[in-house]
């Protein structure tokens, strides 16, 4: 059946161009990507004997395990944040005329573009104990002891959740733009309440938006550095920080390996979970 | 077919982006240092020799191991910790340093080792910012003494020579005592404060924290200090116990122009390049005539003149111990 294959999906002629058009682009991620991963992997199965003894290691240490739930809480409470605060906003910017949506977002991308060492230290001057916001506090007479909210797990989720908004943001306005007002206003006639209305007509509409926008959040805060290193206390270290460390200071790449490998496994089997129940449609894809 | 179409045309964009000339490559770690690096040593290195240097940075121990490892290390020279510059020779990826080309006569025999030189030294001192503090701790007992001066106090974060040392001071070892160090000891002692502690992560951070009264005080590179004090912050150095540790010149081994290396490094610790530098950051010069060079109000200011009550971080004793050190340094620090 022929004719129903092409009515399906792109024939294997298309197919076959696709794939050709893809392959720079695929052949410069192999060289300057995959194989450095697969070697920096190697090693941590070769160094400093061959074995598991890295793996053993990473697993068994209070430390190591510590850091790694660390840093499963901390992409888990940004993304939370992100979305609470992401989804109201996507929804403002969709509903305002094209005048005011085009100057929030105009902010948003100007803040995308800001070097992100210059955001993470404009955060500390603000949240610090001497720092802007627990001056005002204090001066206003709000409080008497400085709040503490840097070097804890409030700087990181402060800092992160800021740098991360966009990435929510932006799906979440493109899912809601193309939600027909009329689904709303027939839902009303049907009798059903606002918040019926938002739990069992929107919410179901946006899950696409917020599935994709939540994923990418996690996943990137997964991986995420500078802002804990800068942001957080000791206590906060994250993964990626400890791969470093292995890697750049310690030059233990053997540990560095197993961690990063530790790491790219959680990120694909979230891919790949997303990828099952929601397909590629929220990825830009139809 | 495509691929190695690709591939070929990335090799030739690579080495037109490579320069023609054998230059050589400095690293080292960025900010006002390197800065400095560049205007007392690399400008007039370059006009003397007729060799370009260019630079990168910052110093990356994982890099110069696979740049080693490869066989064709991009790194000429590099700017590295001490320590790490003792345990790297003898892991065999350094070169060998030709003492015919480099005049080690006049280098300070602390820092001078078959594979390095010192590149410069420094003090962790104890920095107190006058205005946000209402006493200025003098000694390292009472920076750890939370009673007497309550408040955050700001210490290097990495696993290095420094406060360890200090926390075994506090605590009442003699210095001539300090090596081999008692860890469970100064692990027991930093307890205590811990979480009055603010680490900083380089030296502008630690610029920040003191100049904003963030951290009232602490233990602080001297050179920093010596940076805010010219921005009118009134800050104030106890040199009571100041631990000095230094950094190296050393180059990676498989260095393609040996010589040019060598020259490079014999002029950056040649007597009137290491007072350059040194009036420039408050750093101590390693050659020992640089001294004499420099105007006596910078002269007195620097670590070298501060040895009655110093200690010498035992930099062969951390070259050994600098792995162990540093997997329960960060085990405690994110516990």
């Amino acid at each position: 059946m022929p004719q129903a294959t092409a009515l399906v999906g792109p024939s294997r002629g298309q197919r076959r161009t696709s794939l050709l058009l893809a392959l720079p682009a695929l052949s410069l991620l192999i060289v300057f990507f995959a194989l450095p991963v697969l070697a920096l992997l190697l090693r941590s199965v070769l160094e400093p004997a061959p074995g598991f003894s890295n793996y053993v290691t990473l697993l068994g240490s209070s430390t190591y395990s510590r850091i790694l739930v660390n840093t499963f809480t901390v992409s888990a409470v940004v993304t939370v944040v992100t979305l609470l605060i992401g989804f109201p906003t996507a929804w403002a910017l969709a509903l305002m005329p094209p005048i005011w949506s085009r100057l929030v977002f105009g902010v948003l991308l100007l803040s995308m573009w800001t070097n992100l060492l210059t955001r993470t230290y404009a955060w500390m001057v603000l949240l610090q104990r001497t720092g802007v916001i627990n001056r005002t506090l204090i001066d206003l007479g709000i409080i008497d002891q400085p709040l503490p909210l840097v070097n804890n797990l409030t700087g990181v989720t402060i800092g992160m959740t800021y740098i991360m908004l966009p990435f929510v943001i932006l799906p979440l306005y493109g899912v809601i733009r193309r939600i027909d007002p009329a689904i709303l206003q027939a839902a009303a006639l049907c009798g059903a309440t606002r918040a019926q209305a938002f739990r069992r007509v929107l919410l179901p509409l946006v899950m696409p938006g917020i599935a994709v926008g939540g994923l990418m959040v996690f996943v990137m805060s997964l991986g995420y550095f500078v802002t804990p290193a800068l942001l957080g206390g000791t206590a906060n270290m994250m993964l990626a920080e400890l791969i470093a460390q292995f890697v750049q200071s310690l030059v233990n790449w053997g540990m560095g390996g197993a961690a990063a490998l530790v790491l790219l496994s959680v990120t694909l089997s979230l891919y790949t979970l997303q990828l099952r129940l929601f397909g590629t449609s929220g990825l830009g894809g139809r | 077919m495509t691929l190695k179409v690709s591939l070929a045309a990335l090799a030739a964009a690579l080495a037109l982006a490579s320069p023609a000339r054998a230059d050589i490559v400095f690293t080292s770690w960025g900010g006002t240092t390197q800065a400095a690096q560049t205007s007392a040593w690399i400008g007039k290195f370059a006009e003397k020799s007729g060799t370009k240097v260019l630079q990168d940075g910052p110093t990356d121990y994982g890099k110069i191991k696979a740049m080693v490892e490869a066989g064709k290390p991009t790194w000429d020279v590099v700017d590295v910790e001490g320590d790490y510059a003792v345990q790297a020779g003898e892991k065999g990826l350094l070169e060998k340093l030709d003492f015919s080309i480099i005049d080690k006569s006049k280098l300070d025999p602390r820092f001078v080792t078959d594979y390095s030189v010192g590149s410069f030294y420094y003090s962790f001192v104890i920095g107190c910012n006058k205005e946000a503090a209402k006493t200025c701790p003098q000694n390292w007992a009472e920076v750890f003494d939370t009673q007497k001066f309550p408040g955050k106090r700001a210490f290097y974060k990495w696993s290095a020579p420094g406060v360890i040392e200090a926390a075994l001071l506090a605590d009442g070892i003699a210095a001539d005592k300090l090596y081999p160090l008692d860890l469970d000891r100064a692990f027991k002692k930093l307890d205590t404060i811990k979480k009055d502690i603010v680490w900083w992560t380089g030296g502008a951070q630690s610029q920040q924290l003191l100049a904003s009264g963030e951290t009232p005080f602490g233990s602080f590179w001297n050179g920093r200090i010596t940076a805010i004090e010219k921005t009118g912050i009134k800050v104030e150095a106890s040199w009571d116990g100041n631990i000095t540790a230094a950094d190296s010149l050393v180059m990676p081994k498989g260095v393609k122009d040996k010589k040019a290396a060598m020259e490079f490094i014999a002029f950056a610790t040649s007597a009137p390049a290491q007072a350059d530098f040194a009036a420039r950051t408050g750093y101590a010069p390693t050659n020992l005539d640089s001294a004499a060079l420099m105007s006596p109000d910078i002269a007195k200011t620097l670590p070298d003149k501060q040895t009655a009550r110093q200690i010498n971080a035992d930099m062969a004793y951390w070259a050994k111990n600098r792995d162990a050190i540093a997997e329960r340094w960060y085990a405690w620090q994110s516990k």
